[in-house]
């Protein structure tokens, strides 16, 4: 028996050691069986030939093969602009910014530890710690929706993943009407968290789901309105262009950024967008001095892992189409690719989204619907119908 | 990759919609129903229209299923549909008329020449808005003043609604 692990240090270690011993192994188990197979399936390329007397064919093989079509769309689905890339940069790697910001606001130091520098892998010690910990399903839930809606949140978030453009190129589906697509996608979350309530069988999920609902079906009109003004101006839903040169949201914004023609539009999108992720100062359904966590209140383990993970991932969503709208996009000096600014861009403008957390105490329901219906609304119209006076004038 | 897609959202769609019509809970009948709006979303898809489906998506998802389950929510009885005793020949009529209204309902669309259109570009949002704000803006209006009129006729019914319990 090896002795029990105490410290993330200790736990890196075995987990290498874990990693050392299968890559020994599988060699030795996995050659012959792969030539076992290669004399009898005839199979097309000999790898590990390939692999370890021409290296460098090898290497050009593989590549080759992630620009072919099937691997191709696999790879920019499950690694670069898809799913590892954002779990990556927006709950890790964010996750950690957040709670050092907070920290330095508040003259706290954050977590320290983990990681040697400023605590960088806190938030994968969290991760590996919610992975190994209990599922537990209290009584009287219904198992079968229980379980179900995290994967739901998390399927919805990765449907927008796909929608969002990193470059002119980069990224998972571009549809003729992808500016509405994210909108209608967003629509199914207010359903699977009013689920999440049901299902929980408790009364702090009911309320939290109930109070989430209202939020969201609130702030989703405002939200889609404020873009109107934007999509007028450039004449087109694509987000990015669908044959190169053509028309699209951000290559309208070459000249200049939406955010100066349309500030009133971008203040209305992101105080809708911090009202959609739940966000302090509108963070009532999560209200943890009141409902301890709202809807999320009776999910453990990597159940809970996985909310953070979809929440994360709608807050790199919202601030990427935030940077799509009014920060031009991928549009930026030459020599740094577009990717880049893409992700330096919607880093700040999820930092911003960050502020409010710790300069803000929490809205009243009745502030918050009346502020949703009312204001926002209003401001929004008024933008869209200013933006439709100056076009048919012949200004911009 | 059309037909294996067309399948699969086959499948979902008819499936819900039976789990929508057969589930004793009423909630899993809401999400039976969500599920097979969902899927006549993606069958707009492959038709090559997605504006119609987006907003398949947006009105029945987003709003509709919404709705449904959180009155639902609201008014939660134990048990909804009472047991009634099957009858042999109800039983017969409601399949014979289900079997009338498919087979009615299969002849108009026959009828109505679809096959015969062979238009391979999608359908194109910009031609949409411009017919429906021409040709078609006398019926967009009137639907607009219907529905508005619906809206100030609930909040008066729930405004009555509240001075009554005073």
């Amino acid at each position: 028996m090896s002795k029990p692990i105490t410290t993330f240090e200790d736990f890196i270690k075995r987990i290498l050691k874990v990693v050392f011993w299968v890559l020994l192994f599988l060699p030795l188990i996995g050659v012959p069986i792969y030539y076992g197979l290669y004399g009898y399936l005839h199979l097309p390329i000999d790898f590990f030939a390939l692999a370890t007397v021409k290296p460098l064919e090898f290497l050009a093989f593989q590549i080759n093969l992630i620009n072919t079509e099937p691997f191709k769309t696999l790879f920019a689905l499950t690694v670069f602009p898809g799913f590892t890339f954002v779990a990556v940069y927006s709950t890790i790697f964010m996750g950690w910014v957040e709670r050092k910001f907070t920290a330095k606001i508040q003259l706290r130091t954050g977590p320290m530890y983990a990681g040697k520098v400023e605590g960088i892998a806190q938030n994968f010690a969290d991760f590996f710690k919610l992975l190994f910990k209990e599922i537990i399903i209290p009584n009287g839930v219904d198992t079968a929706t229980f379980v179900a809606i995290p994967f739901a949140l998390m399927a919805v978030a990765g449907a927008l993943i796909a929608l969002v453009p990193l470059s002119p190129t980069t990224y998972i589906a571009n549809p003729s009407v992808g500016a509405i697509l994210v909108f209608a996608v967003l629509g199914f979350s207010p359903l699977i968290v009013l689920l999440a309530g049901w299902a929980s069988n408790s009364k702090y999920p009911f309320l939290g789901g109930l109070r989430a609902l209202h939020q969201l079906v609130a702030y989703e009109i405002p939200l889609i309105l404020s873009l109107v003004g934007a999509v007028i101006l450039s004449g087109s839903l694509n987000l990015a262009p669908l044959v190169p040169g053509g028309p699209s949201i951000v290559t309208a914004q070459s000249g200049i950024w939406f955010i100066v023609l349309q500030p009133l539009g971008a203040i209305v999108f992101f105080v809708g967008a911090l009202a959609e992720l739940e966000r302090i100062p509108f963070d009532l359904p999560e209200a943890d001095s009141e409902l301890v966590a709202g809807w999320q209140t009776e999910y453990t383990s990597m159940l809970f892992g996985t909310f953070q993970l979809a929440n994360f991932s709608r807050m790199y969503i919202l601030a990427g189409l935030f940077t799509t709208f009014f920060l031009g996009g991928w549009l930026g000096p030459a020599p740094v690719p577009p990717e880049v600014w893409f992700i330096l861009k919607t880093t700040a403008v999820m930092i911003a989204m960050m502020l409010p957390r710790s300069v803000m105490p929490r809205v009243r329901i009745d502030q918050l619907l009346r502020a949703g219906w009312v204001k926002l609304l209003a401001l929004s119209f008024a933008n869209m119908f200013v933006t439709m006076v100056i076009v048919s004038l012949g200004v911009a | 990759m059309a037909d294996p897609t067309f399948i699969a959202m086959m499948v979902v769609t008819v499936g819900s919609a039976i789990v929508a019509l057969e589930a004793k809970e009423i909630v899993y009948g809401a999400i039976g129903l969500a599920g097979s709006l969902f899927g006549v979303a993606t069958l707009f898809f492959l038709l090559d229209a997605p504006y119609v489906a987006v907003f398949q998506i947006a009105v029945y998802i987003g709003a509709v299923a919404v709705l449904i389950l959180f009155t639902v929510m609201l008014v939660r009885q134990e048990r909804w549909a009472k047991e009634l005793p099957t009858n042999a020949l109800s039983k017969f009529a409601g399949i014979a008329t289900g079997l009338a209204v498919t087979i009615a309902l299969a002849f108009a669309v026959l009828d109505t020449g679809l096959f015969s259109i062979t238009q391979t570009n999608p359908a194109d949002f910009v031609k949409i808005g411009e017919l429906i704000s021409t040709g078609y803006a006398p019926v967009l209006e009137v639907l607009a003043l219907i529905l508005a009129a619906s809206v100030v006729g609930a909040l008066t019914l729930s405004r009555v609604d509240k001075e009554e319990k005073k």
